[in-house]
């Protein structure tokens, strides 16, 4: 398995917080996986202030399980989770996972970026109507609050998802694979949130499972490739991760990155070929 | 019928209040609390689990008959038997409520415990000397003799249940719309579940000896449906279910004295024709 220095990857790349800023949260040779299935041991991943990770790889190959187990949604195998200080989370799931059948309107949705700061017994008052709103506002679509989430574009549901997370004024952001079936279109504007997020100045670290490396090339600062079935968990600055041979080695075929009207594509050799 | 008998038959009911007095308002008591618990029920996708609680339940009821009948242990108290049925409904709610089989759907696990809990009925009754024809109005419904008792039993557990919810809405709301990321946020998503299942399992036994199996099954689904059809925010739609649901369950009754039709059948029926303006307008908006 391939390790992990014990900076920061994003910091590394050029993220607008100092180099050795503490991390927010880490995992230090972590094995990770559910009950007794073990995916993937020895995993070092440290998310500081500022930075813009992207964990990548193929469907199945353990890509969710590591971000829940760095959330602590997720108990540790082996090893440690190192969280210096209480950590503000918010958490964009997979948007399959909410059920649209719920009566509930944008607003009320994001409204649940609330509850655990709230806790039990403490209603909403006027401070968290207010996050709520300007977290709408932050995603731009302020004018969408009163509408029900299962009448809302899936891009529109994904950005009220967005919106709840930045309700609860994290630290760090984790995404589930936001962009999936989505079209190009939705696609580009989601991954635009979450650029303008990570560019706000205010220090917000992002943590980001895709599975659409095509997505994050041209956003995330630094890459991790995750899959269980080669033991491979590897994680580094974006300018040494997104090279032909390091993705190669990922997908099992040869992959071609291209910068065209500075933006970076990333497809699969035409021969297949394995380099 | 004509003006004269109508009038009869008013006065009648009128003079026969406590006959129906302490039913009615059993009823109605049942039509709220099932309808608002029905929101959680339709939209967490449960019904089944709603329906398998409903039968364990009654299970939980023979088991206290065969135990008074068959081996003379004192359990013919409404509290005895209600005791049994509470602990049959509460564990099975929290097992239900739970499960999360890796090999087989939920589905599975469900139906499986609710074809069990059917065919224990089934033999419990078929075993049962005296209580076999109680045993039949439990498991159907007819909400004809429901002691003082019995009343505030359901009165105090309504009201328990609508403190639970009221107090920690938004949790449950939370742990049931998007579990996953209430998880991930640091929310005992499996603390809040047990507790709404712990009030659905409060609430089943205690309607069901009352009303009748079918009945609770019913009031659990079709009020919630009725006012989701409806396309009203969560908050409006809690309120209307537990409307629809006075509403049924008094109209059926009255229904059912007055047509001199079965009570629990009567109030399944009327519960089922609210559904008819949602389906109506459902079809307009096509």
């Amino acid at each position: 398995m391939e390790r992990v220095p014990m900076r920061s990857p994003g910091a590394a790349a050029g993220a607008p917080v100092p180099l050795l800023a503490a991390p927010l949260v880490a995992l230090r040779g972590a094995t990770v996986g559910y009950g007794r299935h073990r995916l993937l041991s020895d995993v070092e991943l440290a998310v500081a202030p500022g930075d813009f990770l992207a964990i990548v790889g193929p469907n199945g190959g353990g890509k969710t399980t590591v971000l829940r187990t760095l959330l602590g949604a997720l108990p540790l195998l082996a090893g440690r989770r190192e969280l210096p200080r209480p950590l503000r989370v918010g958490y964009v799931p997979q948007r399959d996972l909410v059920d649209p059948i719920w009566p509930l309107t944008a607003g009320e949705v994001v409204a649940m970026g609330r509850t655990p700061a709230l806790g039990p017994w403490r209603r909403p008052g006027a401070a968290d109507r207010a996050a709520v709103g300007e977290a709408l506002a932050r995603v731009g679509i302020a004018e969408l609050a009163a509408r029900f989430y299962g009448e809302l574009s899936g891009g529109q549901r994904q950005r009220t998802l967005i919106a709840r997370a930045l309700c609860a004024e994290p630290e760090l952001l984790a995404v589930d694979e936001p962009t999936n079936g989505m079209d190009p279109s939705a696609e580009l504007a989601t991954m635009d949130v979450l650029r303008d997020l990570h560019a706000g100045g205010r220090g917000l670290a992002i943590v980001m499972v895709s599975h659409r490396l095509d997505a994050v090339a041209n956003y995330a600062r630094a890459l991790a490739f995750v899959d269980k079935d080669r033991a491979l968990f590897r994680v580094g600055p974006l300018a040494e991760m997104l090279t032909p041979a390091a993705l190669s080695a990922l997908y099992g075929r040869a992959v071609v990155v291209r910068e065209e009207g500075g933006r970076r594509f990333v497809h699969p050799d035409a021969g297949g070929a394995r380099p | 019928m004509n003006g004269a008998d109508g009038l009869a038959g008013l006065a009648g009911f009128l003079g026969a209040r406590e006959i129906w007095q302490a039913p009615l308002v059993a009823s109605l008591l049942a039509g709220a609390l099932l309808g608002f618990l029905g929101i959680y029920v339709v939209l967490r996708r449960t019904v089944f689990v709603s329906a398998a609680l409903t039968q364990i339940s009654t299970v939980g009821l023979v088991f206290g008959l065969f135990l008074e009948e068959r081996l003379h242990v004192e359990a013919e108290h409404v509290e005895h038997q209600l005791g049994m049925a509470v602990g049959f409904a509460v564990v099975g709610a929290v097992v239900l409520g739970a499960l999360r089989p890796r090999r087989l759907p939920a589905e599975a696990a469900v139906g499986a415990a609710w074809v069990a809990a059917s065919a224990l009925v089934v033999l419990g009754v078929s075993r049962l000397v005296h209580a076999a024809h109680d045993l039949g109005g439990m498991v159907f419904g007819n909400a004809v003799a429901v002691p003082d008792q019995e009343l505030w039993i359901i009165g105090g557990v309504a009201l328990l249940v609508l403190a639970i919810h009221l107090a920690f809405a938004k949790e449950l709301i939370f742990a049931s719309f998007d579990p996953e990321t209430a998880r991930a946020l640091g929310l005992p998503v499996a603390r809040w579940d047990a507790l709404l299942y712990l009030t659905i399992g409060l609430a089943i036994p205690v309607t069901a000896r009352a009303l009748g199996a079918l009945p609770v099954f019913a009031f659990l689904t079709l009020p919630a449906a009725a006012a989701l059809l409806l396309r009203v925010r969560l908050r409006v739609a809690f309120l209307l279910a537990a409307a629809f649901g006075v509403v049924a369950a008094g109209g059926g009754y009255l229904a059912s004295w007055f047509g001199e039709t079965p009570t629990g059948a009567t109030m399944v029926v009327a519960a089922a024709l609210f559904l008819l303006p949602g389906a109506a307008a459902r079809w307009v908006r096509g």
